[in-house]
């Protein structure tokens, strides 16, 4: 059969590649590296809890009402927060810290959501976890087959928006050269609009899946968003393919080398988990700034000879 | 007896010195030199670990408690004993105190060093994440490695205010982080009309201009994290010696990074008049907020805690969208006064006949 932890690897990188994705989409728009980006999934883990808690339904539900909330928070950010900064000239600093002050109203909107539901419905809702509702198919968990194949669906549906449509196009014109694309009549302020809305809606689908594997709490975003980051980072931040690959490769190496080093070293080294993405985030920093998709197979080879 | 509102000064007032001292640092990093330290948290906590892992340890290493007791495991007891010690001893108190906020202030600028290995090879929001990665690390084996400041549980630390006694405590710890804090300001005060605080802004509105005049932007840069991150890290040693105590867990990124980060921003970068404007307000209306808890709790229903972030997060955005310069703005540099100008004018002259 196949190893747990292989199982554990492969959820956690698959929900990991959703969320980088989105966030260099966002990146690649606007320039700011969104600090708020894992509250979006995290407020979404609370639509799966009352879906399955509250409301007694399929936890399945809870993608395409994740995806909605998710995006309109992302939405709201971009067009209510950013876009009047962004306007007025403001440096990435100012946007970074107003994503980090949305972020700050989120965390508090989650936890008194929290305190609402436990107080309401009498519900644990923090450090919950909702394995035992997945349902089962081919005695594997559910999530284990969704969650591959909604990280697949996204990358595939986002090249054939990028390559395919008029529309995909013009946002990739937009994020090129904004002047450019506004004199040839591209509207760039809805091209923005758009990969804000996709980035969250991802990040919206993520969190929803969330809770039926790993043990949430209202701070999952902040702890998730490092690993994030540090996905985005190796995928180079100017390419979603890239991170999509590096969100792969910080899971794998996340969940797996954390279960090989505490099999040889021991138990103690578990808690150091979250080590394992920001030393390879340092590593691609100072060695290969652009990321995995920086590296060109000419230096490479070169570097062969 | 104190009353109960000058009880809430006193505590409001060694809150307010903490985080002045700390936002102040980061107004000499990103307010002069533009390096955007979203690690603050670092030299803060790096500071604080060091309280908790050594005076507590020397102390009890002179009075030969080490060989009776665990660190660790008897924590309690070994507190108990240094406790009476230091109790009966205000000038040895007194002397650990300073002793140990100058050994974290060397350890925070270490800090700071390897800090600027990233900073001078990154720009930019990639430096921010670095730094912040960095911060979490520290955090992180503090929190996980349990002979340092004892992991989970943390650790007690020697108390240097027990002497005064009962309720003076607060009294003399405020006072302590004031004048700790009132002489950091004058310091910095002093560093941002100085040559140096004139090339930092340099170097932060232009580097390659900076440069190009010979300025090492490099050594800049260095010197910069190190001063910073050791006023921080004086800062989060206070903080230690405040609580009695410290514990991993305690120290987070939303307090000691996002928030100092908040009170620099909404008072005016580069300006240090509005550094403290934004500190006394913001830790104002947090105190407030949780002095006005019990009052608000029965209309609510969840707990009062989330309101604060929610006003503090909604007060950002608002003082980003339509006053993105902070309350208090950068104002010129300050050139020598007109008297000291002629005097060095007539210098000159003399010189020259």
């Amino acid at each position: 059969m196949i190893p747990p932890m292989l199982r554990d690897a492969t959820i956690f990188s698959c929900l990991l590649a959703l969320l980088s994705t989105g966030l260099t989409l966002t990146y690649m728009t606007t320039k700011v590296p969104n600090f708020a980006h894992g509250s979006f999934a995290a407020m979404t883990t609370y639509i799966t809890l009352i879906l399955v808690k509250i409301l007694k339904t399929n936890p399945y539900f809870s993608i395409g009402l994740g995806f909605i909330l998710g995006a309109a928070l992302a939405l709201i950010l971009y067009q209510a927060i950013l876009k009047p900064l962004l306007d007025r000239g403001a440096s990435y600093i100012v946007l970074m810290i107003a994503t980090i002050g949305y972020d700050m109203i989120l965390y508090s909107l989650i936890n008194i959501l929290a305190d609402y539901l436990n107080r309401t419905y009498k519900i644990s809702t923090r450090l919950y976890i909702l394995k035992s509702y997945d349902l089962k198919i081919f005695n594997q968990p559910c999530i284990f087959i969704v969650a591959p194949v909604m990280a697949v669906l996204a990358i595939t549906s986002l090249y054939l928006l990028l390559t395919r449509t008029k529309f995909g196009i013009a946002m990739r014109a937009a994020i090129e050269n904004p002047a450019l694309a506004g004199v040839v009549g591209i509207n760039v302020n809805l091209t923005y609009a758009v990969s804000w809305l996709i980035a969250g809606g991802l990040a919206g689908m993520a969190g929803a899946l969330l809770p039926l594997w790993l043990m949430c709490n209202p701070d999952i975003g902040a702890r998730l968003i490092v690993s994030v980051f540090a996905a985005s980072i190796v995928g180079g931040l100017t390419n979603i393919y890239g991170a999509f690959l590096g969100g792969i490769l910080i899971g794998m190496a996340e969940v797996l080398g954390t279960g090989y080093l505490s099999l040889t070293v021991g138990t103690w080294i578990a808690p150091y988990r979250p080590i394992i993405p920001l030393t390879i985030m340092a590593i691609t920093l100072l060695f290969a700034p652009r990321g995995l998709t920086g590296i060109s197979l000419r230096s490479l080879r070169r570097f062969r000879r | 007896m104190i009353p109960l509102a000058l009880t809430f000064i006193i505590d409001l007032l060694a809150l307010l010195g903490i985080f002045i001292i700390i936002s102040l640092s980061l107004n000499i990093e990103f307010g002069y030199a533009g390096i955007p330290n979203f690690g603050k948290l670092l030299a803060v906590a790096g500071g604080a670990f060091f309280i908790g892992a050594v005076p507590g340890r020397v102390l009890a290493y002179i009075y030969g408690l080490l060989r009776k007791y665990d660190y660790i495991d008897e924590n309690v007891k070994v507190m108990y004993v240094l406790g009476k010690i230091l109790g009966a001893n205000p000038l040895m108190s007194m002397a650990m105190l300073i002793v140990s906020l100058i050994l974290a202030a060397a350890v925070g600028a270490i800090l700071g060093f390897i800090a600027s290995y990233p900073a001078i090879r990154l720009r930019g929001d990639y430096l921010a994440i670095t730094l912040l990665a960095m911060a979490e690390i520290l955090r992180m084996i503090g929190y996980n490695y349990r002979d340092l400041i004892g992991g989970t549980v943390g650790i007690s630390v020697p108390d240097p205010f027990r002497w005064i006694g009962g309720e003076l405590r607060l009294a003399l710890a405020s006072s302590v982080i004031m004048a700790t804090a009132i002489i950091i300001f004058i310091y910095v005060e002093l560093l941002s009309r100085s040559p140096m605080g004139r090339t930092l802004r340099a170097m932060r509105d232009n580097e390659a201009v900076a440069e190009a005049y010979g300025k090492d932007v490099v050594r800049l840069r260095m010197k910069t994290l190190m001063i910073g991150s050791a006023i921080g890290a004086i800062g989060g040693a206070l903080y230690a010696f405040l609580c009695g105590s410290v514990t991993a867990l305690g120290y987070d990124r939303v307090c000691y990074t996002f928030w100092p980060w908040v009170m620099v921003v909404i008072g005016g970068a580069a300006n240090n008049f509005g550094t403290l404007l934004g500190a006394t307000l913001f830790v104002t209306l947090r105190k407030l907020i949780i002095f006005y808890k019990s009052s608000l709790q029965p209309f609510l229903p969840f707990d009062v805690v989330w309101l604060e972030y929610l006003l503090l997060g909604i007060a950002l955005i608002m003082v980003l969208i339509y006053r993105p310069e902070g309350i208090v703005p950068e104002k010129p540099t300050h050139t020598l006064s007109k008297k000291r100008l002629e005097k060095i004018r007539k210098l000159v002259e003399a010189r020259g006949a």
